[in-house]
């Protein structure tokens, strides 16, 4: 069956970031279409009604990365994007448990009862991380430019870098350079004395990542973390409304305003590729869609390995792609809760369920974790971040009831002898068991489970690996490296094709950054 | 009182360098030693009654040409010897891969576990030589101050431009692209056989107190083979030890006046008021001098001889952050004959032996750093010193000279106690019992370094041999601090030039030359 | 006359332990939060009581959210000379000094008062908590440092009728106690030690005492105080009261380096007035080298009071059909000061002085506008529109009684 409708560009995954060009595209007045494998939009930042009443979002979680102008430009707000702040950090400790709160005073207070040095240097680093953040931006909002042979316009933009950071402090191009390379363990023991707040706080440098504390490189995912802001207020998280599958459903509406079609149910077989153009693209039932353009949202794998052939593309190219690090290291559990946790350090209800809690009492138990996954095991006592999106949002769960989201690390995708039910199973155990460990009553009010593997993400999502930031966030893997050097930029070796999705600069996140940048370089290739 | 235009506190071969260089352009230097002998970490000693070792490096991976041309060290003596057999990968079973000078050779090695493998190791010895490159022009450069680099710095750094012509752009690439790797993302791109692997991954470790799996192992695994000429683990042995390579150079020192003083231990350096004016010894005799240059390590320089109240908060505070770690141990093993190693020819027995069975094995072992204790089954690098310098055993006799990984200085609910050196002793004993199964009958005596015995008798900062590690977030411009990346500190008048500075560890004298360019501008 | 009504409320904030009496007293039940305490705004439903009191009687004020270390050691002397500007070698025994410290660019970081309560033992007192600061600067110093917030409790009694408060209470007199003088002596059976200092810029004392003690003096002063006028008195009382007397608050009219982000926020002590603190010819300490170089160069801003001059602010407001809008409590608001067309400065804080019967103000001024009795302009808002009234450099403190610093004999 052939096409009746030619379409200015076809966007590959109804992902976020597919659905963010295709709404930036829709806007300038091109004609878009969207295909979605899946039944539901989002990609891996859906919300989806696994058991009666319970929505679980599924695989992402919260939201703290989105970009500003992107939700201002989009018109988001007016599509549903309602963000509700996550006020706090709970670390539950064996016989105690450390607070971060929104408020400077109570945090102050808490810290300080385990390290008053820490309480003040705590009033330090956030400013201090906040000016990096500020730091690093122009790189995020800069398209990566050609390292091999560098156009003007990347020679203009490396320019206004490198005047950037020459405006730097001595202080602050210290800490990047530090942020950069480090661990976020060492970059942390330069600040702090008390562990389980270095531990907490280091943990955002192995989120998503096949790192752990201790390794070199995650610093800089630790930064990655801190460079989301909501409201103009940096390492502001927050919890969508409705679950992230919201997110990219108010997404989805922008784009449609804007004037995109978008189908689900759509698999893409192949791009068509005449003449080292593509043309259009052809679904697995046959179907065939031609445009002008074609842009994939999958990870680079997906993008240059599934759909098309390695002989459209230069043989170094696809070489830097097989090399292109991506590794799944993360699993999630969504609960169905039929009353709250009762934490034994904090006893019943209280302010702390409306945060994050997060179970990394120590570098230890984060290491270990990790030498577990390094080894090809699950981790027997994981890293957990959680949330209760149903005391944000009852909505999510049958009143009086309760849903809850773990995201766990380590779940390699490797593991040894491979993922099967028995193992995912005595995985979604070990989680609970941890839970356990410091909220005793878990294992008695549990109604549902479900548990995601990596291997379960990638079957169900189409993530390689289950990664969930489509490729690692290493020193190699960044700027004009990601995905391939030369094809930074969003643009491919095959004319009209081009890539939009988390492999590619600035990254991983739900921040709608690489869909708005690549339609951009789109839309200025157009004009 | 004594009055010098220089003085340079330490006698190891950097301090050396930078007094020669220093001499030539005509100064009045001197250099005070603590110990009784000079060259520091190249020093050479009586271990057990008749039986001599490399204290600590058995041998040279590079040497800086400039510093062997300019201070014509060959005319002072120094004779390299470099092997046609630069090391041995030990395998259990006896098939070891043998690394040669020649990588064809190397390659018909390799090809007894994977002719996949074996075919591909050209390329890659090229490929890092082609990296090494990079390494070659910036270690020779002095960093720029960053981040307000001028015109005149970036003009200063014009020299990276040639191997850019030379390997085009992508040669840079490779270079950013494979310095921040971890070994086993650089091995997943070449290799497939196990022990090749690993074997080669121990370059990315060597003296860290990291594993195979930390990220900028790569830039440890090109920092080991800049001026290596291709060839892929290159060594180099000193022709009657490792001491002679200091003494050469303690010659050139000496032939353009330079004066030389042992056991002179500096207790303090004079700073008032942020200005460095001279240095006081152990003994009370005190020594003014327009300048002072240090070879020691910043802690030692600063916070024990300058003293923290004389320092500004600020770099009191990157001193503070200088990681050391030292996770490298050392053990001299007085043998009673040549031991025989399963698989290896008495003719391939000069070389340097590696236990190194998997990239797992060496990242297993590198854990026991994070947990703060021993690791049961260590990765071990030695040597038979005595083969190559007869002198160090009596007839018949032999020494073994070991290197640990990993042996943390930071250690958990114990300390370095001679038990526990003891105890380190028979996890090396049983690993190279995996290889020489008669070892145990062959020891005399025997003397364990542990990362604290390296403290006490080398002054080195928590036992790290490279004064400070050797990460990227303590490379170039951030090596040792952003403030002192230049070899000139905040204090005026006072100059580092040890491995602390740029371009980092390793007996080539890299530092002693920059810093002596540096502080005769 | 009297309203009873009960009052139950739970708090996350810090209570000093004085509270159980002051939360009792507070009858506007007005607080602020001060260092992450409860600490009240004003006791009565308005404050002008407890201002007079501070200038015509006694004021009591609750003190201990102070941050407050203990330096103690051989190095002590040594340490306090390296972290603060002022000498503190020529400080005695049971003396107190007042003295800004600074960052090693010469930007000041913190002000507070330094005790000597023995050879080798002193107080330093701060408004942020400096823990870390001392710390790590200490470091290779023979000395401890112990935080001593919490474990001294600390109340302000300020008014030309404090001397007699005490004297009734003390079991000394404390006639011969000196300006930035301290003693110790017992209230009762409780030992106190009391230094002459305030933040009133009038006769007054700060009492401090170990926690336990603190309801029983609190008791006593309210008890034997009562005949001399003695009042509980909030914030907002203190806050016109330091103004007129010309003494700076952190985070108000100068900006901690810790938390300034940005370069053009910080200040140093010669710009914040504090020149006379700064001993350039002492040896080596933090910041020493850039106030050098600033005084060489000169400072570009100057801390300085004004006056708003009553006539034209008047009659700005007349033309409005208004009578002068005078603030009623002191404000903290930046406000620009003009020359001509040009912004040379900005107001910190400024307040409508009820004793000089004068409207007065706090400023950062270039340099060069900083001389006495120049004339600049003062932005002001009458009825939603932005005008510009003359004001005055003046010389501070605005208020300066003679008793402040003068003992009975």
């Amino acid at each position: 069956m052939s096409t009746v409708k030619k379409y200015d560009a076809i966007v590959i995954g109804g992902g976020h970031n597919g659905l963010t060009a295709a709404a930036y595209l829709g806007r300038a007045g091109k004609k878009v279409l969207v295909l979605e494998r899946r039944y539901i939009l989002g990609g891996a930042a859906v919300t989806e009604e696994i058991f009666p009443g319970f929505k679980f979002t599924v695989c992402s979680y919260v939201v703290s990365l989105m970009k500003p102008n992107v939700m201002r430009e989009l018109m988001l707000p007016k599509f549903g994007l309602e963000l509700l702040p996550l006020e706090s950090t709970l670390t539950p400790l064996d016989n105690d448990y450390l607070l971060r709160t929104a408020d400077a005073d109570q945090t102050y207070r808490e810290i300080a009862r385990h390290s008053r040095k820490d309480a003040e240097t705590y009033m330090r680093f956030g400013p201090a991380m906040g000016q990096i953040g500020m730091a690093v931006r122009p790189i995020l909002e800069t398209i990566a430019p050609n390292a091999i042979r560098p156009s003007l316009s990347d020679l203009g933009a490396l320019k206004k870098l490198m005047n950037h950071f020459q405006s730097l402090s001595s202080e602050q191009f210290e800490y990047l350079t530090k942020l950069m390379t480090m661990s976020s363990a060492d970059f942390l023991d330069e600040w702090f004395e008390f562990e389980p707040l270095k531990a907490t706080m280091s943990a955002s440098g192995i989120i998503g990542t096949f790192m752990g504390p201790k390794s070199p490189g995650s610093a800089y995912v630790m930064l990655h973390h801190y460079m989301g802001d909501i409201d103009g207020a940096f390492r502001a998280w927050g919890f969508q409304r409705g679950g992230t599958g919201a997110v990219s459903m108010a997404i989805a509406r922008s784009a449609e305003h804007f004037g995109a079609d978008i189908i689900t149910e759509a698999p893409v077989e192949k791009v068509i590729v005449k003449n080292g153009r593509a043309v259009g693209v052809a679904l697995e039932n046959g179907d065939e869609y031609s445009s002008d353009m074609v842009i994939s949202g999958l990870d680079p794998k997906q993008t240059f390995l599934n759909m098309v052939d390695e002989s459209d593309l230069p043989s170094d190219f696809v070489t830097d792609i097989k090399n292109f690090r991506i590794r799944g290291s993360s699993g999630k559990v969504n609960l169905a809760l039929d009353a709250l946790p009762n934490f034994t350090c904090l006893p019943g209800d209280g302010h702390h369920l409306r945060g994050a809690i997060s179970i990394s009492p120590s570098y230890d138990h984060l290491e270990r974790a990790y030498d577990d996954a390094k080894y090809g095991n699950f981790s027997q006592e994981p890293f957990m971040d959680m949330i209760l999106p149903s005391v944000l949002d009852p909505e999510m769960a049958p009143p009086g009831k309760h849903v809850m989201s773990c995201f766990v690390q380590y779940a390699p995708y490797d593991i040894k002898g491979g993922w099967d039910d028995t193992k995912r199973e005595a995985f979604g155990d070990a989680v609970i068991n941890t839970i356990a460990r410091y909220a005793p009553n878990i294992k008695d009010i549990i109604l549902h489970r479900q548990v995601l593997t990596p291997a379960d993400m990638e079957k169900t999502f189409g993530l390689t690996e289950g990664n969930i930031f489509h490729g690692e966030l290493t020193l190699q893997q960044l700027f004009s490296m990601r995905p391939a050097v030369k094809w930074a930029d969003y643009s491919t070796p095959i004319k009209n094709y081009f890539q939009c999705g988390s492999g590619t600069h600035p990254g991983g996140g739900i921040t709608g950054s690489p869909g708005e940048m690549a339609a951009k370089k789109i839309l200025g290739i157009w004009s | 009182m004594s009055r010098f235009d220089i003085i340079v506190v330490g006698g190891g071969l950097n301090s050396l360098v930078t007094a020669s260089m220093l001499g030539k352009a005509g100064k009045k230097v001197l250099v005070l030693e603590a110990r009784d002998q000079i060259g520091g970490l190249a020093s050479t000693s009586e271990f057990a009654p008749g039986f001599k070792c490399n204290d600590i490096n058995d041998v040279v991976k590079w040497i800086d040409p400039r510093v062997m041309k300019q201070l014509n060290l060959e005319s002072y003596g120094l004779e390299l010897h470099s092997p046609d057999l630069v090391r041995i990968a030990l395998d259990t079973q006896g098939q070891h891969i043998v690394f040669h000078r020649d990588p064809n050779e190397t390659a018909d090695s390799i090809a007894n576990h994977s002719e996949k493998d074996a075919k591909a190791w050209k390329a890659f010895t090229e490929y890092i030589d082609n990296l090494t490159y990079f390494l070659e022009k910036l270690y020779e450069l002095t960093p720029p101050k960053l981040p307000n680099i001028g015109l005149k710095e970036a003009f200063s750094m014009r020299a990276m431009l040639s191997p850019i012509r030379r390997h085009g752009t992508r040669g840079l690439v490779d270079f950013m692209r494979v310095a921040p790797m971890m070994m086993p993302e650089l091995m997943d791109e070449w290799f497939e056989n196990e022990l090749l692997r690993a074997g080669v991954s121990t370059a990315g470790i060597h003296h860290l107190s990291f594993g195979p799996f930390a990220a900028a192992t790569g830039l440890n695994l090109l920092h080991q083979h800049v001026h290596s000429k291709g060839v892929f683990h290159n060594v180099h042995f000193i022709k009657g030890g490792t001491s002679e390579l200091p003494n050469a150079v303690k010659l050139a020192a000496e032939s353009v006046n330079v004066e030389i003083r042992t056991n002179s231990k500096v207790s303090a350096i004079h700073v008032e008021n942020g200005v460095c004016s001279g240095v006081t010894l152990e003994s009370g005799e005190t020594f003014q001098a327009d300048q002072v240059v240090s070879g020691l390590d910043p802690q030692n320089t600063f916070i024990k001889l300058v003293g923290p109240p004389k320092l500004n908060p600020t770099f009191a505070t990157q001193l503070r952050n200088i990681n050391y770690r030292g996770s490298t141990a050392r053990i001299h093993f007085a043998l009673n004959a040549l031991p025989e190693i399963k698989g290896v020819t008495e003719d391939q027995m000069g070389t340097i032996f590696s236990a190194s069975p998997s990239i797992e094995y060496l990242e297993r072992t590198s854990d026991s750093v994070k947990y703060g204790r021993l690791s049961e089954n260590p990765f071990v690098e030695f040597s038979i010193p005595s083969i190559l310098n007869p002198t160090f055993a009596p007839n018949g006799k032999h020494v073994l000279s070991a290197t640990i990984q990993y042996a943390p200085y930071h250690l958990r609910g114990m300390n370095w106690s001679e038990e526990l050196k003891n105890k380190l002793k028979n996890n090396v004993v049983n690993v190279l019992g995996n290889y020489i199964p008669e070892i145990s009958s062959l020891i005399e005596s025997s003397l364990v370094l542990s990362p604290v015995d390296l403290e006490r008798q080398f002054g080195l900062t928590e036992g790290n041999l490279n004064h400070g590690e050797m990460t990227l977030d303590q490379f170039l411009f951030m090596r040792p601090t952003i403030s002192t990346a230049q070899y000139k500190s905040p204090i005026e008048n006072l100059y580092l030039c040890g491995p602390g500075t740029h371009p980092g560890g390793g007996l080539h004298g890299a530092n002693g030359f920059n810093a002596a360019r540096e502080i005769l501008k | 006359m009297s309203f009873k009504n009960p009052f139950t409320a739970e708090t996350q904030l810090k209570l000093s332990p004085f509270f159980e009496r002051t939360s009792k007293l507070n009858e506007s039940q007005e607080w602020k939060r001060w260092s992450g305490y409860l600490a009240a705004t004003q006791y009565e439903l308005t404050h002008d009581n407890e201002y007079f009191a501070i200038r015509t009687k006694a004021a009591l004020l609750d003190i201990t959210p102070l941050y407050k270390y203990i330096i103690e050691g051989p190095d002590a002397q040594r340490f306090l000379d390296r972290l603060v500007t002022r000498n503190i070698q020529i400080c005695k025994v049971g003396q107190v000094m007042y003295t800004p410290w600074c960052d090693e660019h010469g930007k000041q970081i913190d002000d507070g008062t330094v005790q000597r309560l023995s050879e080798n033992k002193f107080r330093i007192t701060s408004a942020e908590p400096n823990l870390e600061w001392i710390e790590t600067n200490s470091a290779g110093m023979d000395l401890s440092v112990s935080d001593d917030s919490k474990t001294t409790a600390s109340l302000a009694l300020q008014g030309p009728n404090s001397r007699a408060i005490l004297n009734a209470v003390a079991s000394d007199l404390l006639d011969s106690l000196k300006f930035f003088w301290m003693m110790d002596t017992q209230f009762g059976d409780i030992p106190v030690s009391i230094s002459r200092t305030g933040y009133t810029g009038d006769l007054g004392y700060e009492i401090w005492m170990n926690p336990k003690d603190a309801l029983a003096v609190w008791d006593l002063l309210l008890e034997k105080g009562k005949p001399y006028g003695i009042t509980p008195t909030g914030l907002q009382a203190l806050d016109i009261a330091r103004i007129e007397a010309g003494l700076i608050l952190l985070d108000v009219d100068y900006i901690s380096t810790r938390h300034a982000i940005i370069e053009s926020r910080k200040s140093s002590p010669y710009e914040l007035g504090l020149g006379w603190a700064v001993k350039l010819k002492k040896k080596d300490f933090i910041g020493k080298k850039a106030l050098k170089a600033e005084v060489d160069r000169g400072s570009e801003w100057a801390f300085v009071g004004i006056e708003i001059e009553w006539d034209s602010f008047e009659k700005l407001h007349r033309e409005a059909g208004l009578a002068p809008g005078l603030p009623c409590t002191a404000w903290r608001k930046s406000t620009p000061l003009y020359k001509g067309n040009e912004q040379v400065g900005y107001a910190t804080s400024g307040t409508w002085s009820p004793i000089l019967k004068r409207y007065i103000a706090l400023a950062h001024v270039k340099t060069e506008y900083a001389k006495e009795n120049t004339e600049l302009d003062f932005e002001l808002k009458v009825e939603h529109f932005r005008k510009l009234t003359p004001a005055r450099i003046v010389k501070t403190p605005f208020f300066d009684p003679e008793r402040k610093r003068s003992c009975p004999q």
